[in-house]
């Protein structure tokens, strides 16, 4: 594991055609460095450059057969880089390979499933606002369903819950019926979409919606929030009854 | 149509098999609410429910004969609202019909323009 402090940073410079044990160098290198434990490695990939045999390796279009540089990047604790760099050695060959020291400020954090959940958006309980979006199911945004748009734009921009139901008939502001078909093959069915949260975020949201909904019904209620859980609080408490 | 600023909306619940005029419940609500030009009705099919009757209401998937629970919902002025209710009260055999209050953020026709 990596920690803050000095630390070195090892490039390894060769061409993409470069092989080791008839595998290309650059991937021979990251698997040996991979399952050497390192804690992270890139392989960068030129456009152009020239190396020891001063041949210059190009993309140019006219030259299918591209023998592009790549390099090889890791960052590790001087005792770690001192292990590897015999085999690095021998996998880079006629390529280059150097050694900066280098100072970790802030090492890659690995994702802790464990970690503490984020305080939940929405209060477990309380006053909040219930938001209903009557839409059609053939409404699009940039190419897309809306409903779907919607749903994924109201996830990145952190609002706490939305369910999308479709219906099997109705009509809104442009007095055209939408209806399903008894073989489910119409997609211009109505789509209804209950989005939960404060009053204070939806409105947030507002200008937001008001740019993808071209047509259709928002109208917003007041709720009592009962309950309002993330899935890992009760895990914990479903795995007991499991077992 | 104008539809702004405070407005009721209508669940109204009853089973799929409901009839009216030998027509689904649902279908001959709809065409009532056109008729009388409510500015919108949408209805939704449940998978699973029971209401007044206590029978439960199941869609069946492989079958056609689906008795499901069925809701539909419709938005207007109260004014509006009020004037369908009592089409309501005689269509609506069996089943709740529940009114709240909701604010109208916004309403739109297909040419983007408000109205």
């Amino acid at each position: 594991m990596l920690t803050a402090g000095p630390a070195k940073k090892v490039t390894i410079h060769v061409s993409e055609n470069h092989k080791y044990h008839g595998q290309s160098a650059h991937a021979a290198i990251l698997d040996f460095l991979f399952y050497r434990s390192v804690s992270g490695a890139n392989v960068v990939r030129g456009i152009a450059g020239f190396g020891a045999d001063h041949h210059m390796h190009t993309a140019r279009i006219e030259s299918l057969s591209a023998d592009l540089p790549v390099r090889i990047e890791f960052v590790e604790s001087p005792e770690k880089v001192e292990e590897l760099l015999p085999k690095l050695q021998e996998m880079a060959g006629a390529g280059l390979l150097e050694v900066q020291d280098t100072t970790v400020v802030k090492p890659s954090e690995v994702p802790n499933k464990r970690a503490q959940p984020s305080v939940p958006a929405l209060k477990r309980e309380g006053k909040a606002k219930l938001m209903r979006i009557f839409i059609g199911e053939n409404d699009k945004w940039h190419d897309k369903p809306l409903h779907k748009a919607l749903v994924e734009s109201m996830r990145a921009n952190d609002i706490a819950g939305v369910t999308v139901n479709p219906g099997i008939l109705g009509y809104g502001a442009n007095r055209r019926i939408h209806r399903d078909t008894a073989l489910h093959l119409s997609h211009d069915r109505p789509m209804m979409l209950s989005v939960v949260d404060t009053e204070e975020k939806l409105r947030a949201f507002f200008p937001i919606l008001d740019s993808m909904v071209q047509q259709g019904l928002v109208v917003l209620s007041d709720i009592d929030v009962i309950k309002y859980t993330h899935d890992y609080e009760g895990e914990g408490r479903r795995k007991e009854v499991r077992s | 149509m104008k539809l702004e600023g405070k407005a009721k909306m209508l669940w109204i619940h009853f089973g799929e098999d409901d009839k009216w005029n030998d027509k689904p419940l649902y279908r001959a609500i709809v065409e009532k609410c056109r008729e009388l030009d409510i500015a919108g009705a949408t209805v939704f099919r449940g998978i699973e429910g029971y209401g007044a009757s206590t029978l439960i209401h199941r869609s069946h998937l492989l079958s056609f004969s689906s008795d499901a629970p069925i809701a539909v919902s419709v938005i207007d002025s109260e004014d509006k609202v009020r004037q369908l209710i009592p089409f309501l009260d005689e269509m609506v055999d069996e089943g709740l019909i529940a009114m709240s209050e909701v604010e109208v953020i916004k309403y739109v026709h297909q040419d983007g323009a408000r109205s």
